[in-house]
Parts: C-alpha cells; structure tokens; sequence
C-alpha cells in the first residue's frame, strides 16, 4: 500500500526541554492510526508539527512525496491535511453553517467544489449530523455538536489526511458510541486518519495500528494486542510493577 | 429558529439604511441653515472614517490607533498635489486613496507581525511619524498651520453636498458589501480565532493584509474629500485625536457592523455640535456621555437595537 505520510526523526526542543525525540513512523494511504501515551508525552506537540504551527527542530515531515516542514498551516491544508483540537476552537459568533463555510472557501476547499460554498458546507453539517443545527451560533452548541462542528470544517478543506486530536474528550458514552461510526464511515470512504486519545478503549476498537510516545520518544508502533502486552507501555502508563493493560 | 433571526435582522438594516438615505437624500432641499448642511457634509465624512476602521478593526480584530496615517495620508497626497501641481480634485481624490491604501500595505506588512498591544502601538507610533514630519518639511506642507488655497470639489455647498453623498454610498456600500461577502466571512473568523482559520486553509496574512489596504483606501478617499471640503489640508488629518474619534465612533455604534460605525458617526457628529452651546461643559458632557454609552450599551447602538427588534418581533425570547 502507498505511503502517504512519512514522519523521520522528527525532533522539537522548547529551549532545553525536549517535547519530541527523534519520532519516526509511517502512514500508508488510507490507514487509521492511534497516537497514545500519557499526558506530556508529545502527542499534540507531535500534531502541532505535522499541521505546521510548530517548526521542528530537525527531522523530516514527507507528505505525498513533498517536504512539509517550514510550511505554513494554511499551505498544509491546502495540500490535503486537516485537523482538529483537543479543546475545540470553534467561530463562536458565527453560525454552524458558517464555521463551515470558512473550509469551503480555503483554496484547496473551494477548488475541489462543483457547487457553491454554502450548499458543500450544508452537506458536511449533514455529514456528521449536525443538520437543524446549521442556523445557530457556535457559541450556543453543546460540547459534543462542537466536537462534531470541528469535524465537519476539517472535512471541508476536503483532506486526505486527518488529524483528530482527542476526538472522544468531555463526551459521554452516548456521544461517543454515536461518533465512532462516524470515524469509522470516514476511513472506509478512504480518509487516512491520526487519532490522539486517552480514551484506551474506544481508540483500540477504532485502530489496528497504534504509536506510543512517552517523554517525546516513540517507545512502541503496533497493534492493540501487541501494545497491550508491551512493558515499556505498561509502565509508561501504570509505572514500574502495572500488570495489565486491560486496567487502563 | 435563529436564521429567522439574521434575516430578520438583515431585513430590519437595510430599511433603516434606505430611511437614512432618504432622509440624507433631503436635506438641502429643506434645511437652509448652511452650518447645518456643513455639519451633515462632515457626518458624511466621518461615516467613510469609521467604516473603512471597521473593515478593518471590526471584521479582523486587528485594533487600529492609527487610522489618521491614512486619513492625512489621504488629505496630504490630495492637497499638495491639487496645491502644487493644480491636479484636478476628482483625480486627487483618487489619488488620494491610492497613497493611503500604500501606507496601509507599507505599515500593515510588518505591523501584522505583531499580537494585541504591540500591534495598537505599532499603528498608534505609523501614525505619529507622519504627524511629526509635517512639522519638519513645513516650507512644503505648510507646517502645524497646514496650506489654505486647496481648490473647492464643487463650487456650490449642495453640490458638495450630493458629492459628499455619493462618495459617502459609494464607499460605504462598498465596504458594507465587502463585510457581508463572503471575504467578510472571512475576516470574522480571523477575528473570532486565527488559528481556527488557519486550521480551515485561511491565508491570514494575505487577508488581514488585504483588509489593511481597503481600509486605507477608503479612508484615504475621504481623507483626500476633506481636505477639499475644507479647502485646507493640515496637521489635525494625521492627529491622535482624529483616531480616537474614530474609535470611539465605532464603540458607540457598535464595531464589526459596518452601520453601527456609521450610526455612531452621524449621532456622535451632530452630539457635538449640539454640544456647542454649552461650550464650556462640551467636552465633559461628550466624555461622560460616551462613557455612559459605553457601560450601559456595551454592544453598541445598532447591536442593541437588532436585539430590541428581534424581542418585539418576538423571535427571540428572554436575553
């Protein structure tokens, strides 16, 4: 299968601390991967410098073939990488319909348009089943129709690749039962998606493959199964003498 | 619903604009006073100041101390090209945006670098400069007394007054248009949250950039109307004092509108020259007015009204 993002030794220094050391991995086109590890681990530093807000220290960022480092965030996404936050930063005095719209006139949102920016952006509001919702202000959307809002302006820039930083986060169980098939429906469509999350259980049902960081190091790549009886990420997050994977 | 709201609220703004036009429309024809039509001439001006700040302020966030480079950037480039070079005033009214709408590419470029207070200060000091030049190079620009002798845009005060007009529509409907496209759209989320739009594929720079060298346009037209206006161009253009005007105009009215900034520069215009009969008390009750104004309609004069007609209509309940 293609390789559509190459990450090598990817490397941040914030002065003397080091967020991300040396991280290396692969993602083949159309794959879903899972990104854990404790809270300082480099997860979302790691996100930071895949979108661009971030400048690596040293590394190589390869998307489709192409260098992404010293790109701005706006030029990556119009090269076919969205994202998401881990806190949502939705338009709060615009509409549902209008944070959407804002995706739809990207350059890269509004080239791969055959209708007008509106109509695409209703049909993404549908999509994750935000219609009825489309005429109030974000600020008035519940928590989980903002996690559902964030979704539908990255699909808007119409990606290849997807980051979704802590998707599940503040949402219950019914929320979140409700937006996994979502996730799940976007990878069959063919989306390549990078999921950050905490919540260990509902991301192993989503993911074959999953990367573990801890201090900023990559210390595991593989499946569920192998991660669950990995020692280094047993104590990563248990500390010395955590037995089972399963207690998380 | 609340899309009902926005359209209603829509709908509500465009007929109070066409009553105000109407009304503007008339006003050489039944007020005789010509100190009276002089002062709507100087609203009509403000109106172009405060609207061509808000595409700006209102729309991007970007708060802007120093809309009064563009302004006597605007007056200057008019007056001393129609002083020295007897350059026609239709020509120089042009001309006139055009240099504003530079400075606004020359301030804005490395202005735009910069977050918060550092970005007010950065304008507040590109406006200051200019300011301070007139002074230094007085043989050419007349000094702190500035050059009298600019030729008049039209010889009659209702002519003036219908060109005032026009210039007044045209360049606010441009900008009020511009607001509502979908570029407005675009420089609310810039507002709302850069980094959101960046995330969305928004080239921020380009557009915060671009609303820089709108906003200089315009306000360089008007700048370049007033000195003709006045057939006198000087220091007060590039002042201070003409931006905080600006800005509170705005505040009052109510920013990221476009014709809340308006409302606010006809009411606080004609305010102030009410104020004239009690001169000695003028400043303070302007100042505690728009204190008062400030606390109590925080929002602002058009927001607060959108809010009081959609209650009256019923279309939203409570607060």
């Amino acid at each position: 299968m293609e390789t559509i993002l190459e990450v090598v030794e990817l490397t941040k220094y914030f002065g003397g601390l080091c967020a991300v050391r040396n991280v290396s991995f692969a993602l083949n086109q159309g794959e879903m991967l899972g990104v854990i590890g404790p809270n300082g681990a480099g997860k979302t530093t790691l996100f930071n410098l895949l979108t661009g807000f971030l400048k690596p220290s040293g590394g190589k960022i390869i998307f489709k073939g192409e260098s992404l480092v010293g790109l701005k965030p706006y030029t990556i996404v119009n090269k076919g990488i969205a994202r998401t936050f881990q806190i949502v930063r939705p338009f709060h005095q615009l509409t549902g319909l209008e944070n959407v719209v804002i995706s739809c006139l990207s350059q890269r949102g509004a080239a791969q348009a055959n209708q007008g920016a509106e109509e695409k952006a209703w049909k993404f509001l549908e999509s994750v089943g935000l219609s009825g919702k489309e005429s109030m202000l974000a600020k008035d959307l519940p928590h989980g129709d903002l996690k559902r809002l964030e979704l539908a302006r990255a699909l808007a820039t119409e990606p290849e690749l997807l980051l979704l930083d802590e998707p599940f986060a503040g949402l219950g169980l019914k929320e979140i039962s409700s937006l996994s098939p979502l996730i799940q429906k976007l990878s069959r469509e063919g989306h390549s998606i990078i999921i950050i999350e905490h919540k260990l259980r509902e991301l192993m049902k989503l993911v074959k493959r999953v990367v573990t960081l801890h201090f900023g190091e990559k210390i595991a790549d593989g499946t569920p199964e192998e991660l669950s009886r990995n020692e280094k990420v047993v104590e990563a997050y248990l500390g010395k003498g955590g037995r089972t994977f399963a207690t998380i | 619903m609340p899309g009902q709201e926005n359209r209603s609220v829509f709908t509500s703004e465009r007929i109070g604009l066409l009553i105000a036009l109407a009304i503007l429309s008339f006003v050489p024809l039944y007020i005789k006073d010509r100190a009276i039509v002089e002062l709507i001439i100087l609203a009509n001006i403000y109106a172009v100041y405060v609207a061509s700040w808000d595409i700006l302020c209102g729309y991007t966030g970007q708060v802007n101390f120093g809309h009064a480079l563009f302004v006597g950037g605007g007056a200057y480039a008019a007056g001393l090209l129609n002083f020295y070079f007897k350059v026609p005033p239709w020509l120089t009214i042009f001309i006139g945006g055009g240099v504003a709408a530079l400075f606004g590419l020359i301030i804005g470029t490395p202005c735009l670098r910069l977050r918060g207070p550092y970005f007010a200060l950065a304008t507040f000091a590109a406006a200051a400069v200019p300011y301070g030049l007139t002074d230094v190079y007085w043989e050419i620009t007349g000094g702190l007394d500035g050059l009298y002798g600019i030729s008049p845009i039209w010889p009659t005060l209702t002519g003036k007054y219908y060109f005032s007009l026009l210039l007044t529509v045209l360049c606010c409907g441009m900008v009020y248009a511009g607001g509502r496209s979908n570029k407005g759209l675009i420089l609310k989320s810039i507002r709302e949250d850069e980094i959101g739009a960046m995330a969305s594929g928004i080239n921020t720079t380009r557009y915060k950039l671009v609303a820089f060298v709108v906003s200089g346009f315009f306000a360089g037209v008007a700048g370049a109307f007033y000195s003709h206006n006045q057939l006198h161009v000087g220091p007060e253009t590039l002042s201070v004092n003409l931006s905080v005007l600006v800005m509170i105009m705005s505040v009052v009215g109510g920013i990221g509108t476009i014709t809340g900034p308006i409302c606010g520069a006809y009411l606080l215009t004609i305010f102030n020259e009410m104020l004239r009969e009690w001169e000695e008390l003028r400043l303070l009750i302007y100042t505690a007015t728009v204190v008062l104004m400030l606390i109590f309609v925080p929002k602002g004069i058009v927001p607060a009204l959108s809010e009081g007609i959609l209650r009256l209509t019923g279309k939203r309940k409570g607060g």
